[in-house]
């Protein structure tokens, strides 16, 4: 029996994706996306999945969305199963899935989003309403009426986020909502993912952005080679590096073998690295700060080093840590 | 109503993007305007109805044209545009989406008919009075479901295989032929009429010759009987689309072909 408190309930969850390659003897591969997963949604949370591509995020979201069929396991939403009720399912969901496609670009917003409402089967008497209520959210008012093939990406990832909400679902799946957004649209598109949750939804969302999930949710499962490698509160995954202090050094020049050789010093756990044209910027996760401060810029002499310090481990230090199979 | 609801709005979204775009003309119109026109040149001046039965059958070819066509392709550009999954994940159903866009693509066919008929009556000086006017339309319109029935039974196909679109180029005469647009089927070799009996616009056809031709002798069931015989093939289309769509949507859940282009 599922408790009332429980909205998504995803059951020893496994996908295998099957595809076979030439005529006559044809070869068929399976490739293991989701590998038997477990995890609950309670009403009115914000649960989070992060991972890198090709973890198996989106192929749990359309799994738990009716869009595919689990090769086993169970998954319930609204207490009825994807697998056996997905009509019901839909009713009660909406589906961000964001990026470049998933619109109709030759019709206008307004045309798009009524017919996604008349799909969705909102009642007539609310539709033309909630639809301009939609567009003044998501800033496309203006725009309404022209044709999505001239918008921006941005726009029309408003667009997708204005979509999912067309039924007013009591659960609402999002993925990646706020790529391509520009860092105010992206705020705004956080403000309102808050707002809905506050309202009383449950969001399931994925995201790539480290703060975007810090900031917005409740509990988050890390999931790497199709496992749930990690589930807990953003404070408890972050308590998982609290033995732990970040060196950051910041530099120009810094060559992929010195990384390397920074990684393979006893006392450091991960490194990661962003490698920009001018800035780069080294976190090295290490146990004792104090006593690998010296040898990692040790391996550095020779680069120009602009600044190192000391910091407390975020939560993309936690999640670093686990899909570098340290969990 | 929900299912009635998904058909108008998609009729109504089909009927959006034809005004977007009116590519769709090229292929679907303008390939029978020509055939007819060919067929109108050929029996010009020849005693009989050879105008009525160009007219007619460059509209049906049209709108067979139009629905196969468009209505397949329509869930393939879904497909590429990554639509597909959007209204998917609604709880509408797919056949109902699909049978709205059918039906527009149908009534689309229609254009065709008309510009024939204004170039037969205006270039060849045609006689296309009616017999029955009346009878006429509702035998048009029988046949313009009886036609998105069939376009509705063949898109199945397209949810399924990317492939599909062999299917719609190896369609498209072969019905144009077994259903007598342009000539009687009882020119064509007997084992052929097995088929032509079995499709419901052959009987549609043969309804809006006898509503359209004073002293039309086709098939023996006459006007009346010919519709209900169409009425009860594409009622049974409906019913297979049904069961196959329930089916390849299933199946497709399993493979994972909604997104797959």
């Amino acid at each position: 029996m599922v408790s009332d408190d429980i909205v998504i309930e995803v059951k020893d969850l496994v996908r295998i994706y099957k595809t076979g390659e030439g005529l006559l003897r044809r070869k068929k591969k399976e490739t293991l996306a989701v590998d038997n997963i477990s995890f609950q949604v309670n009403k009115g949370e914000l649960f989070g999945m992060l991972g890198p591509n090709g973890a198996g995020k989106t192929t749990t979201i359309k799994m738990m969305t009716t869009l595919l069929l689990p090769t086993s396991g169970t998954v319930s939403v609204m207490g009825y199963d994807v697998a056996k009720d997905p009509y019901e399912v839909r009713k009660h969901i909406g589906l961000v899935l964001g990026g470049e496609k998933g619109l109709y670009y030759r019709i206008t917003a307004r045309q798009n989003l009524r017919y996604f409402a008349d799909l969705y089967g909102v009642p007539l008497s609310e539709r033309d309403k909630r639809v301009d209520e939609l567009l003044k959210r998501v800033d496309l008012m203006d725009r309404a009426d022209e044709r999505v093939e001239d918008y921006s990406r941005g726009m029309k990832q408003r667009l997708h986020l204005a979509k999912g909400l067309i039924n007013d679902p009591e659960v609402i799946f999002m993925d990646e909502p706020t790529i391509g957004l520009d860092p105010q649209a992206a705020r705004d598109a956080r403000k309102m993912i808050k707002e809905l949750v506050d309202g009383g939804k449950t969001l399931l969302l994925t995201t790539h952005y480290m703060y975007e999930a810090d900031e917005l949710c409740d509990r988050i499962a890390v999931v790497n080679k199709g496992k749930v490698v990690a589930l807990d509160t953003p404070r408890g995954l972050k308590s998982l590096m609290k033995d732990m202090s970040i060196i950051e050094v910041e530099g120009f020049g810094i060559a992929d073998k010195e990384i390397e050789v920074i990684r393979s010093l006893p006392g450091v756990r991960t490194v990661s690295a962003t490698l920009g044209e001018e800035k780069q910027v080294l976190r090295v996760q290490v146990a004792d700060a104090a006593e690998m401060l010296n040898p990692v810029t040790h391996v550095l002499e020779g680069r120009k080093i602009i600044g190192v310090r000391v910091k407390e481990p975020t939560l993309e230090d936690a999640y670093l840590w686990l899909v570098e199979g340290n969990a | 109503m929900p299912k009635l609801r998904a058909i108008a709005a998609s009729f109504r979204h089909q009927y959006l993007h034809f005004l977007a775009d009116p590519q769709w003309l090229i292929p679907n119109v303008i390939l029978p305007f020509m055939i007819t026109m060919v067929v109108l040149i050929m029996f010009q001046g020849q005693q009989g109805n050879f105008a009525l039965y160009a007219v007619l059958g460059g509209g049906m070819m049209g709108m067979w044209g139009n629905t196969l066509y468009a209505s397949g392709w329509s869930i393939q550009f879904d497909r590429w545009n990554g639509t597909l999954e959007e209204v998917l994940a609604t709880p509408s159903g797919l056949i109902w989406i699909i049978a709205g866009r059918s039906i527009w693509n149908a009534l689309v066919g229609i254009f065709n008919g008309l510009f024939i008929l204004v170039i037969a009556i205006v270039f060849f000086n045609a006689d296309l009075s009616m017999y029955d006017p009346v009878l006429f339309l509702l035998a048009f319109l029988a046949t313009l479901l009886s036609l998105s029935a069939l376009g509705l039974l063949f898109s199945s196909a397209f949810v399924l295989t990317r492939q599909a679109g062999v299917l719609t180029n190896g369609l498209e005469y072969p019905i144009y032929v077994g259903t007598g647009c342009m000539f009687p089927i009882a020119l064509l070799p007997w084992w052929t009429n097995v088929l032509s009996y079995s499709l419901g616009p052959t009987w549609g056809i043969e309804s809006i010759r006898y509503a359209a031709i004073g002293g039309y002798e086709g098939f023996a069931t006459g006007y009346w009987g010919s519709m209900a015989i169409m009425a009860i093939i594409s009622l049974t289309y409906v019913a297979i689309a049904i069961y196959l769509f329930r089916v390849v949507e299933m199946k497709a859940r399993v493979n994972a072909s909604f997104v797959r282009y």
